[in-house]
């Protein structure tokens, strides 16, 4: 200590008084001299200022010079004391190794799963897109008269909103190809993102080997070229840089390399190369031709400074103009706009919040839990406090090392969650919970190691203020000499414990009822029948393109050939081909009318999700017919239109009617024949879409998924598969053999996964809640041991004694339930629109959770009860 | 600042805090004293501008070479005592030496002989 703070204390704590008194005297004693030298008290006065020269100067120096002392005083001696608290913390952490092994484990816990979804939180979610402006790029969209959405633009309406836009500074757009790579190893099939040239420029991707594409490369005929992704450079060519000037055969044409795009330029689809889109007859701001074929996703920079509402009447007004101007294409229809960030991220944001929440609560739990424990250790240390209360220190000295200690505690439990955090980011990245957006872009970076340490200190401070402060309070100082074992203080400080422990179940409850609710929409998500029998059947994607397949007469001989090849493969029971899979989305969407039906208002959406299938299409998936028919070999290009529908159809156009036989209207005029069970397009959460399928003859696509249904195991006949097709076409590039079963995991892995983390976060905070009532009632049953004594003594029964202790468990826990299940309910909102089948207010939850949590709580007394049961009534009174 | 430096006699403007440190060094004394002193020890080199002494003497303090502490005058009034530290003895010894050598250097020149 330097040796000067031993003076501290005669500084006052206004230097500027002590200056004042200090300068007082001098001139008082001169006064006084000059007026024993004769000099009358007003002029002794006058020498006396004159002799001492400016005062005021001096005066200000000096408490200057003062208070620049007493700052750098008081720096050091906090220092100083923070060494010193620091350092003593470390001594008492030391000493009681089981309590500080127990709080660094539980505030490891909650702090490392706090960091772990909050990095997942900051790289999904607070981030910013890692596109150039990345904050005024928008995602534009047509919209409905009935208020939906759809995310892709025409070639003409694109034209038209880039000509006509006063708030966009630019507009680009691409479309996504399934393009096959021949020549090069394997056939591949990838994805090729067919873009305008500016489309780079927009999002500011470097290109650090070779170029981009010219300003002339959207011009019909002029493409040929393509800029590879990096991770598709890296992936294939193995990173050679030598890869510009190659000729790659995409889909039988060839593409030269002109460029490779930087490490992270990747647009929000996943895109193994580009290429540039080329701009056919109907990229025409002018013309009618092609407004509904709907197939480019546009994005937009809008100007600095330009307001939502700006944005929305700009794109408002063109779209009023195209239904003036094309009312055969665009009546009703117009367009709207999402910022590209909500676009991307929007579908978690709310759950992933949730799930910040809930880890949140699992802290609180946590730091309830560690100040329970600091209670049940303060009244150990009492003695020591009161020692150096009596020694000098004041209130906040002694606030101050308390908390100091929960500090150091804090921290090195912070230190710990971010190894546990470490890892648990790494699972959860590794469980790569289905189509989470954004997953390449969570890590431990600095903004994460910040959050943690900033936790940590917080939680530091919560859970340590209120012991600090129970453990200072006055009545506990002057304890030095009462022995107040059973006094006022000890039952005050068993009343905090317990409420601390009734806050603890309330938390668990809350965490509890969530995921309980969780629980129960997920148990409905798998019972909803998906209206196919996955079991048994497996499926592999082809696209049909190049030199052999220039019509569609090659393409359908090619599907009936490989289907036939496939159908002679052992133990197979049928073979089908789909332009989609069941949970494999809605596919292509068209217009549709009921022949000879009223048109519809204008507001209503007339659109149907059409799909192209082959005779055994609905036998190879397991799904039956209703009524009707199913299509035939009898069904093909050129005998009459005929169409299925699903039920969900029928409901939509056919309330009253029989469909078979009707005419509906989607192109042309085609004759219904049968109905077709609902199959889930989407998820077990969204009920079957209408939906109309066609012969695949008569609507012919390219890329196909051959469906295969087969006795035993299904999966063990994929390389037979493969081999089948290859056998054919050895240029077919091959995607993965996938079971029907993994289409419906897929639809709900990201239910799974947030009902998964979510019940782990519930599962915690019990298990915390539980040590917590087994803590306060041991000290309890510690604290009374006398007083049970004497009742064993005086005849009490063993199971008396344990009803005592279990039964104020049991009313702790009464409470905290209570509390928790009315703050539940208040909050189900937040997860209603993740519910499934379940209302928030679930009778089957709310018994569940107080189940659970009773029986827990009985469960954590019953240790305590047992050991107040066994009291001895001697060595009770021996005791104290 | 500036006003400060006017009222300082210019040959005193460095040696002020050697004289607080000589005026010390008999043992603890006030300001008023240390004023006395100086008063008397140096024929009233600071009859203008006594106020100078406090901020000098609360740098020392600063400094460390000093220490100060309140406590009872002659005459039974609250003053800020002020002693030296071992440093302040140890500073004092220093720059006593330095006046003694420079003064003895510019002593021995205004008595030497003229240029030849």
């Amino acid at each position: 200590m330097p040796r000067w703070t031993r003076f501290r204390r005669l500084f006052g704590l206004e230097p500027a008084a002590d200056v004042d008194a200090e300068l007082h005297f001098h001139v008082e004693m001169r006064v006084r001299e000059l007026i024993e030298c004769g000099e009358t008290p007003e002029r002794a006065r006058l020498l006396a200022l004159q002799r001492f020269g400016d005062y005021e100067q001096a005066r200000i120096e000096c408490v200057a010079i003062n208070e620049r002392r007493k700052r750098d005083m008081q720096r050091t001696e906090f220092i100083t004391e923070l060494r010193q608290d620091i350092g003593y913390a470390f001594r008492m952490l030391r000493r009681t190794p089981a309590f500080t092994l127990a709080a660094l484990l539980t505030l490891a816990l909650g702090i490392g799963a706090n960091s772990a979804i909050f990095s997942v939180v900051h790289g999904v979610l607070l981030e910013s897109l890692p596109y150039r402006d990345a904050e005024r790029l928008h995602h534009l969209q047509m919209l409905y008269p009935d208020g939906t959405r759809y995310s892709a633009l025409s070639a003409p309406d694109f034209m038209s909103l880039r000509q006509d836009t006063q708030v966009f500074e630019q507009i680009e757009a691409f479309g996504i190809q399934t393009f096959s790579l021949t020549g090069h190893g394997e056939p591949l099939e990838i994805e090729g993102g067919q873009v305008t040239v500016g489309l780079f420029d927009l999002l500011g991707f470097e290109i650090p080997i070779g170029r981009g594409f010219n300003a002339d490369e959207n011009r019909p005929g002029s493409g040929g070229v393509t800029v590879l992704g990096h991770g598709f450079w890296q992936r294939t060519f193995g990173g050679d840089r030598n890869v510009v000037g190659r000729t790659l055969i995409l889909s039988g044409r060839p593409y030269t390399v002109i460029g490779v795009l930087a490490e992270g330029a990747q647009l929000p689809n996943a895109v193994d190369l580009y290429a540039p889109l080329e701009f056919t007859a109907s990229f025409d701001a002018n013309t009618a031709q092609g407004r509904r074929g709907e197939f480019l996703a546009a994005l937009a920079r809008a100007r600095a400074g330009a307001s939502t509402e700006q944005i929305d009447a700009d794109l408002r007004r063109i779209g009023s103009e195209l239904q003036t101007r094309f009312q055969q294409t665009n009546a009703a229809l117009t367009f709207t706009s999402m910022p590209l960030q909500t676009m991307i991220v929007g579908d978690v944001r709310r759950p992933l919040l949730v799930l910040l929440g809930a880890v949140g609560f699992v802290l609180l739990v946590a730091c309830a839990n560690v100040a329970n424990l600091l209670l049940a250790r303060g009244s150990a240390r009492q003695g020591e406090l009161a020692v150096r209360s009596a020694l000098g220190a004041g209130r906040p000295r002694l606030v101050r090392q308390l908390i100091t200690e929960a500090m150091v505690l804090g921290l090195a439990g912070g230190v710990l969650g971010l190894g546990l955090a470490y890892l648990g980011t790494g699972a959860l990245i590794a469980a790569r919970p289905a189509d989470l957006p954004r997953l390449d872009e969570i890590g431990l970076d600095r903004t994460v190691v910040f959050f943690t340490l900033g936790a940590a200190l917080i939680t530091g401070l919560v859970f340590g203020m209120v012991p600090a402060l129970q453990a200072t309070n006055e009545h506990l100082l002057r304890g030095l000499q009462e022995s107040s074992r059973a006094g006022a203080g000890g039952r005050r400080t068993h009343r905090l414990r317990s409420a601390l422990v009734v806050a603890e179940m309330a938390l668990a409850v809350i965490l509890l009822t969530g995921s309980g609710l969780l629980i129960r929409s997920f148990i409905e998500l798998t019972r909803v029948n998906p209206g196919f029998q996955p079991e048994g059947a497996i499926a592999v994607r082809v696209t049909l393109q190049g030199e052999l397949y220039k019509n569609g007469d090659q393409v359908r001989n090619r599907v009936a050939e490989i289907e036939d090849r496939l159908r002679g493969l052992p133990g197979v029971v049928a073979v089908g081909t789909g332009s989609i899979l069941p949970l494999g989305g809605l596919g292509a969407l068209n217009d549709f009318a009921v022949q000879g039906a009223p048109p519809p208002p204008p507001d209503v959406n007339a659109e149907i999700a059409v799909a192209s299938v082959t005779p055994d299409y609905f036998k190879a998936i397991g799904t039956p017919l209703q009524r009707g028919r199913l299509f035939t070999n009898l069904d093909h290009a050129k005998s009459p239109p005929v169409a299925l529908l699903n039920e969900a159809a029928v409901r939509r156009w056919f309330p009253k009617e029989d469909p078979i036989g009707k005419n509906v209207l989607s192109g042309g005029p085609r004759e219904v024949v049968g109905i077709v069970r609902d199959v889930l397009q989407r998820n077990p959460g969204q009920p079957a879409a209408p939906q109309m399928f066609l012969p695949y003859t008569q609507r012919t696509n390219r890329t196909i998924r051959f469906i295969l249904r087969a006795q035993g195991d299904a999966l063990a006949l994929a390389p037979a598969v493969r081999d089948q097709i290859r056998t054919l076409d050895p240029n077919l590039p091959l995607a993965d053999v996938v079971p029907l079963q993994e289409m419906v995991a897929r639809s709900i892995a990201r239910p799974r996964f947030y009902t998964s983390l979510l019940t782990l976060f519930a599962a915690v905070a019990l298990a915390l809640s539980a040590t917590g009532i087994f803590g306060v009632m041991s000290y309890t049953v510690a604290q009374q041991s006398k007083e049970i004594g004497i009742r064993i003594a005086l005849g009490a029964k063993t199971t008396d004694v344990l009803r005592g202790v279990v039964g104020r468990a049991l009313a702790l826990a009464g409470i905290g339930v209570g509390v928790g299940l009315i703050t539940a309910l208040a909050l189900g909102r937040v997860i209603r629109n993740q519910l499934f089948g379940v209302d928030v207010f679930d009778p089957v939850t709310v018994v569940g959770v107080i189940a659970v949590l009773i029986t827990s709580a009985a469960l954590a007394s019953l240790l305590p009860a047992r050991r107040a049961a066994t009291i001895d009534p001697i060595a009770a009174f021996r005791q104290t | 600042m500036g006003a400060r430096d006017t009222t300082i006699p210019e040959v005193l403007r460095g040696t002020l805090d050697l004289l607080i440190l000589q005026a010390l060094s008999w043992g603890p004394a006030h300001g008023y004293a240390v004023a006395r002193w100086i008063e008397n020890a140096t024929g009233d080199a600071l009859a203008i501008g006594e106020g100078t002494l406090y901020p000098a003497l609360h740098r020392l303090e600063e400094r460390g070479w000093v220490a100060a502490s309140w406590g009872a005058s002659e005459n039974n009034r609250q003053a800020k005592f002020y002693s030296l530290t071992r440093r302040g003895r140890a500073q004092r010894r220093v720059e006593a030496d330095e006046w003694r050598r420079y003064a003895a250097a510019i002593f021995a020149a205004l008595e030497a002989p003229a240029l030849k």
